[in-house]
Formats: C-alpha cells, structure tokens, sequence
C-alpha cells in the first residue's frame, strides 16, 4: 500500500472513530463552540496543534491553520496538503512579516480595536534590531512572547502576557545567564523586581496597574530607558512625583545628563523607597557633609523621620481606640487627613520645599497628638472601671460577715435548743 | 407633735413585726402585708403552703460546701440571662451593625461595659464552674442508680453551656471572632463522616457570612435558652425527687439535716455574693478588647481567644488533628453515658480503675488542652481551603512559561 492510500484509510478510521461533536474552547471567560469540521484536511496529522489552537483568541475569530501555513486544506493527503502558497514552519525572521500582515493592517485591526504599530515598534527596539537587523536568533520574535498556537488576550490569566505573567515570560531569557553573557546583561532583574514596591503591588496585591516589565521598558519597543528619559519614564505614573521634581534644582541636572533622574537615589528594578533615615546619607553620595545642600537634606530628614513617627503613633491611637471599644469613624477621618499630609511629604521632598515640609510635618504631629489624646481619654475611662470594685468588695464583703454572723447565731441556737 | 411622733412609732413597730413576720417560712407575708390582690388568689391556690413547704425542705447533713459547685454555676447561668438580655437591648445581629453596635454597647450605654465584660467573664466561669460540679459528682459516684437521669441532664446542659459560648462568641462581628468561628468550623468540617453537613447546616453559606451571624443569633438568644431552661426544671426535679447522694464513706449521718431556709439560703448568699463580686472584679480588671471589624479578605494579625471552649479546640486541631479532636469528642461523650454502663453499687475510685483512669483522661487532657491552647494565642487561622477547579470546565493546557511567581518563588 502506497504511502499516500496509507495515509487516506487512516483519515478514514480516525473519522469513524471519533465522534463529531463540537469542540469547546474557552478564552477570556468566554465559552466557545468551534464545530470539528473533519473535512479540514490540516487536523489530518496536526490534531495536537488543533488542541492548542482552539485555546486562542484566532481561533474565535475563525481563522484557520492555512491563513497562516497556507497549503490545501482541502485535501487530507501528501502531497497535495502541502501544495500552493504553502509557508510550513516559518523561521523568526519570517514571522515577524507574518504576524505584520495582519497585525500592521488597520483595515483589518480597525473591527477589533487594536493598535496596528506594534510592527514598527519592533523594529525600533532592541529586540528587532537585533533579530531584523543582524538576523540574531536569540533575540526573540512575536511568538516567543505569545506563543505559536495558543494566543491568548492579556487579560486571561493563563496568557504569557497578562500582567502577573509578564516578568516570567521575559526572564526566560534574561535570567539565562549563558545567553545574556553574550550581551554584558546582569541575570538579577526579575529577582530584584520581585522584592521591589513595584513587584510587591503586583504580584502579592495583584494590583495590575503597578508597572511590569513592559511598564518602563515598552512593550513591542523594549529598550531601556536612556539616562535623560527616566524621569519620564517614572513621572508617567508618579505625576504629582515629577511635577515636584521639575520645579527642584535637581530637575536641571537630570536634564543635562549630570544625574541619571529618579535613578539619582532610588535604584531601577528594586525601586525601593529610600528609608527616612537614610535621606541625609542619600543627599552625601552626592553633597559633601556640612555643604549647604547636605545641611538642607538633614532637615528634611529630621521632618521626614517626625512625621514617619508620629503617623506610626496615630496608627498606634486607632488601634487601641478599637481595643477599648470606642467608635473610631472620626479617628479615621482624621487620620486619613494626616496620611494625605504626610503622603504629600513624601511629594514635595522632591522639590526641597523646606517650609511647605514643615507645615506638612506639623499637620501630621498635630492630628497624631488629637488622636493620641483621644485614647488615652479612652483608657483613663477604662482605669476608672476599676475603682466600682472598692464599693463591689465593700458590699459584698459585708453581706459576707453578715450572713457568716447569722449562721453562727443559727447554728448557737441550735445547739442550745 | 407629740402625737405625729407617737402615730410614725407606732407604724413603725407594725411595719418592723410585719416585716420580721415575713422572714419566717411564710416569706409571702410581704405581699400579703402589702397588697389586696394576694389573698383571693392564695385562697384558691395555695401559694403560701407550697412556700412553706418549699422552705421547710431539710437537707442532709452531710451537704457541705462542695456541693455549691452546681449552685455557682446556676448563679452564672442567671447571671448570664441578665446581662445577655440587657445586652440583647442593645445589639443589632447583622453583619454592618453588629460591630458598631458593640460599640456603642461598651462606649455608650450607661454600664454597658459591665454589662459586656460580666457576660464575658461570667461565660467563662460557668464552663469551669460545671466541669468541677461534673468532676464532684464523678469522683463521688453520684450518677450511681437511681440518679442516671439526673447526671444524663447535666450533661446535656453542659453541652449546651458550650453552644452558648459557640454560638455567642461570633456575635461581637470582630476579626478575632470571625477568624476564631472559620477556623473552628473547618476543624468540625474536618471530622469524618458528619462534618461537612454539619458545617453546612450551621454556616449557611460557603463561608462564615451574614447568614452564619443570623443563625448563631437565633440559636444563641431563643433555642438554647428555652432548651437550658427545661433541662434545668428536669435536672431540679430529679435531684429534689432522689435527694442528695449519700457519703461515700460511712454510714449516712442521723439527724434531721440543715434546714433549707435560713440556714441553707444563707450558705448559698455567702458563694452567690463572692462569685458575683469576683466575676465584677475580673470584668473590670481584665475587660474583653474588641478586634478590628470582621473582614473576611483578611487573616488577622494575630489570633486571641477569650472563650475556653476556642481554646480547647483549637489545641485539639493543632496538635492532635480532626481525628484526635473526633476521639476526644467520643470519650468525652462516653463519660456523659458512663451510668449506662457503670451500673455497680461501688463508688469508691480506687476500684473503678477504667473509669477513674478514663475521666482522669479527660478532665487532664480538657485542661491540657486548654493551656495549650492558650499558648496557641498568637497563632494565624488558616484560610478554608479553595475549592477544585469544577469538573465541567476544559482542561487548560496553560504554557510551561506561564507559570505563577509563587511557583517561581517556591522552586528557589
């Protein structure tokens, strides 16, 4: 028997043996129905691919292996299947162009609201330079980040590309220490990301607004930021951040390049918060002890640290106004007045506005005495219960002796009777 | 002048001999004295006879102070109607006014404070003050025949003490009581065979919601009052019909016994006047905070336990697991049916070796686990684990790249 009548009876066998019944997909929630159509020659031999197919997004919008691979899917046999404008396995280069002529179209983009550049912000990244540019293939290509087959929207949580996923799908290849060796790159991003506010937010608060990655970097035009464009780049969402650090003297500097902005005193992946007993220290990589600058930064240090500590203490207040029971709503709202103070601390730090520093740090110290106050009124209320025990004991102890000297006459009486 | 002064004495040596008439067996002279109502009525029911007679009850002479243990904790009992109703004026069972509600109770009202905490304290008590009355009638034998049904009575009530207490200890609505409640009912899920539909039953819901709150309220102010106040008719009835046991030692003392009244009631006034006193004074010392509001999204800081029962049965889960708290249950169980089985006249431990060493077993390991739990104080709930991806749903063959930073994190 010849190979192709080989292959023609096993398609037979295999279409009387599994049912028809329609196959069920689902993709972002929803559930959906793609009937098999046994007459698509493709699933012949590629049924595993057929399986992760329909998990994707293409799938739903009903396109098929051939508007890809080409061939005939009309024919369930070789060579036939594999005949006319037939792609196979394109290589990374070639998808690329693939996934462009859809996805650069917006005639065909325009019906699902999607953005068409992603193509040509590949090109300007790091990632296209090196694939489009010097054929690398280790740089990766559209579906080393999306995957072949099972393309899922960004807002599943099984897509490589959903937020929580993302800093796993690029440090597949930046945490191979073999491959960024090539490159001079560190391997320590995803770990440093991980323990950083940014990484805490999204991954343990699963607040998907916290930056990723693609956050900073872009998403189709990764690169890293150059020197002169951190500020921007951190200013997108720390707003009122940037704006204080435009109007302070440091705002210059960064602009011409003398420090690397925001970079200056926080670090990139770890994005720590420099501790308010470290200002000062911070201000001295740059500003030598006893410089006015350095002087300025021990001011804000000494504010910064006060109104950490008074904060703390009117946290302190609430917590033991709730112990002892009191109704708290007005503590509340008062100390979210003195959060949004010391928040805006941590603002107008950035502009070195050292008079609106100390009006905000008074602000904080003179609601967390209010509320400090207030449960110690609590408490003292509390100590006050105890003194009811002196008459409680007085009472009882006399009813006591009463009662024992009754007995007493009682059991007297009776003997003597 | 002089007349006005004679007429007050006079009308007071008449009110002073009335009211010396009334502390005799006919207490019911007082109303009479003072009221036109009593006498028609006690004509055609004889109120006042049934008092005396009440009063002239005579106990045996060997009733000493160990036998007020059951008194204490009826006091307790009363005690804990009083103030549960003065607290029940004020509380609001639903999950947004549950926690307020107690706060107004405790910053509000007028003694509300004591009102709360002598609730408190006094839920407490009742538990360790039945467990000694229980551990007295064990050692002494006296669930002997004929007075099974008597000790099968108590037993019930005590079961019913720890409903209050369960029932009870969710109602503040706080992250202490909503932690402690979720966490003993997925030990209770845990038990083999009953536990899930038990747990059911009792939650209402997937989790520990409003639903649970209204359930535990329901059974907490009108089901088990009504069932304590039967079975405590029952467990009087049968004691006055069988009488006190008699010594276990010795032949039973001649002589007519201790008279119930003066002699008797003023015994019980010396224990009900202290126990008040020191359950005030722990009430004022050691007053019950309040958590933050219950929040179901998140574990407390740190668990503390105000309620013995909680601390019992979370050192059981702890150390010993749901099968070892199942086994626990069981033998404390087998005690409560112990006059089924240990039927003989003897009374003396010493020759009820199985029995002594079986409720030796569980009075120490009840006190065990009570310290033990405790020490538990600060240890987090866990969360009631997730429930299994439903059957019906596709299997997802996610991409070996997509997997979570925790599986990330755990693999380092």
């Amino acid at each position: 028997m010849s190979r192709a009548a080989s292959l023609a009876v096993m398609v037979a066998c295999a279409a009387a043996l599994i049912p028809a019944g329609p196959a069920v997909a689902q993709s972002g929630g929803e559930r959906v129905t793609i009937p098999r159509d046994t007459t698509y020659g493709c699933v012949a031999c590629h049924a595993d691919k057929r399986t992760a197919f329909i998990m994707g997004v293409h799938a739903e919008r009903g396109i098929k292996c051939h508007d890809c691979h080409g061939g005939d899917p009309a024919a369930t046999v070789l060579p036939a299947a594999h005949r006319g404008r037939f792609v196979g396995k394109p290589d990374k280069v070639a998808i690329v162009a693939l996934c462009g002529s859809c996805h650069a179209d917006p005639n065909r983009m325009r019906q699902y609201g999607l953005p068409t550049g992603q193509l040509a912000e590949f090109r300007t990244s790091q990632h296209g330079r090196l694939l489009l540019g010097q054929h690398d293939l280790n740089a990766p290509t559209c579906t080393d980040c999306h995957d072949a087959h099972t393309i899922l929207r960004p807002d599943d949580a099984r897509s490589n590309t959903h937020p929580t996923n993302i800093p796993a799908t690029c440090a597949r290849c930046h945490e191979d220490a073999a491959m960024m060796g090539k490159y001079h790159l560190p391997t320590d991003q995803f770990a440093r990301f991980r323990r950083s506010a940014h990484g805490i937010a999204l991954f343990d608060e699963q607040n998907f607004a916290a930056p990723s990655c693609v956050g900073c970097h872009g998403t189709h035009s990764a690169l890293p930021p150059t020197v002169t464009e951190i500020a921007n780049v951190c200013g997108r969402c720390h707003v009122l951040v940037s704006q204080s650090f435009d109007a302070g003297p440091h705002a210059q500097a960064a602009r011409d390049g003398k420090i690397a902005g925001c970079l200056g005193c926080h670090s990139n992946h770890d994005t720590e918060r420099v501790p308010a007993e470290h200002i000062a220290a911070t201000c001295a990589k740059c500003h030598a002890p006893g410089t006015r600058a350095h002087t300025l930064g021990v001011d804000i240090q000494r504010d910064v640290v006060q109104a950490t500590l008074d904060l703390r203490a009117a946290e302190e207040a609430i917590t033991r106004l709730t112990r002892a029971g009191r109704q708290t709503g007005d503590a509340q709202f008062r100390y979210r007045t003195a959060l949004t103070a010391y928040l805006e601390i941590a603002q107008v730090q950035h502009d070195l506005d050292v008079t609106r520093l100390e009006e905000l740090t008074r602000r904080v110290r003179s609601i967390s005495r209010d509320l400090r106050d207030m449960a110690e009124v609590a408490e003292e209320h509390r100590w006050e219960h105890k003194l009811y025990l002196v008459p409680v004991w007085f009472l009882a102890l006399a009813a006591v002796a009463l009662a024992l000297l009754t007995l007493r006459g009682l059991e007297r009486r009776k003997t003597g009777s | 002048m002089a007349r006005i002064w004679q007429t007050a004495r006079e009308w007071l040596s008449q009110f002073w001999a009335d009211l010396k008439a009334s502390t005799d067996a006919g207490l019911l002279a007082v109303p009479r004295f003072l009221g036109l109502l009593y006498g028609p009525i006690d004509t055609r029911l004889p109120i006042d006879q049934a008092w005396r007679k009440a009063l002239a009850h005579r106990l045996p002479p060997h009733v000493g102070w160990r036998h007020a243990l059951g008194g204490i904790a009826y006091l307790l009992f009363i005690l804990l109607v009083v103030t549960g109703v003065l607290l029940a004026v004020h509380y609001r069972p639903s999950v947004s006014e549950a926690y307020p509600s107690v706060q107004h109770i405790v910053s509000g009202v007028t003694l509300g404070w004591l009102m709360r905490d002598l609730h408190v304290w006094a839920a407490n008590f009742v538990v360790i003050a039945t467990l000694a009355h229980m551990a007295r009638v064990f050692i002494d034998a006296a669930h002997k025949p004929p007075r099974e049904t008597t000790w099968l009575a108590g037993i019930l009530l005590f079961f019913v003490v720890l409903a209050f207490g369960a029932t009870g200890y969710l109602l503040p609505w706080d992250q202490w009581a909503y932690w402690a409640v979720t966490e003993a009912l997925n030990v209770l899920a845990a038990v083999p065979l009953v536990g899930g539909p038990l747990t059911s039953l009792v939650r209402g819901d997937p989790i520990v919601s409003g639903a649970t709150l209204s359930r535990f309220f329901a059974v907490h102010v009108i089901v088990l009052p009504w069932a304590a106040f039967a079975l405590l008719m029952f467990h009087f009835t049968v004691i006055r019909r069988h009488g006190i046991a008699a010594p276990k030692y010795g032949p039973v003392p001649a002589g007519p016994g201790r008279r119930f009244f003066p002699n008797h009631l003023l015994r019980s006034l010396i224990v009900g006047v202290l126990v008040c006193a020191v359950a005030i004074s722990a009430a004022a010392l050691w007053p019950r905070p309040l958590g933050d509001p219950a929040d179901p999204a998140r574990l407390p800081e740190a668990m503390r336990s105000t309620w013995i029962a909680v601390d019992v049965s979370r050192a059981l889960a702890h150390y010993v697991g749901p099968w070892g708290f199942a086994a626990f249950s069981l033998l404390g169980l087998g005690l409560a049916l112990m006059p089924l089985f240990d039927r003989g006249p003897e009374r003396q431990l010493r020759r009820r070796p199985v029995v002594a060493a079986l409720g030796a077993l569980f009075f120490v390991g009840f006190l065990a686990a009570w310290l033990a739990g405790r020490q538990l104080g600060s240890t987090l709930p866990q969360p009631a684990p997730r429930r299994a991806v439903p059957a019906e749903a596709p299997p997802v063959e996610a991409p070996a790249t997509a997997d979570t930073t925790a599986a990330r994190d755990s693999a380092r």
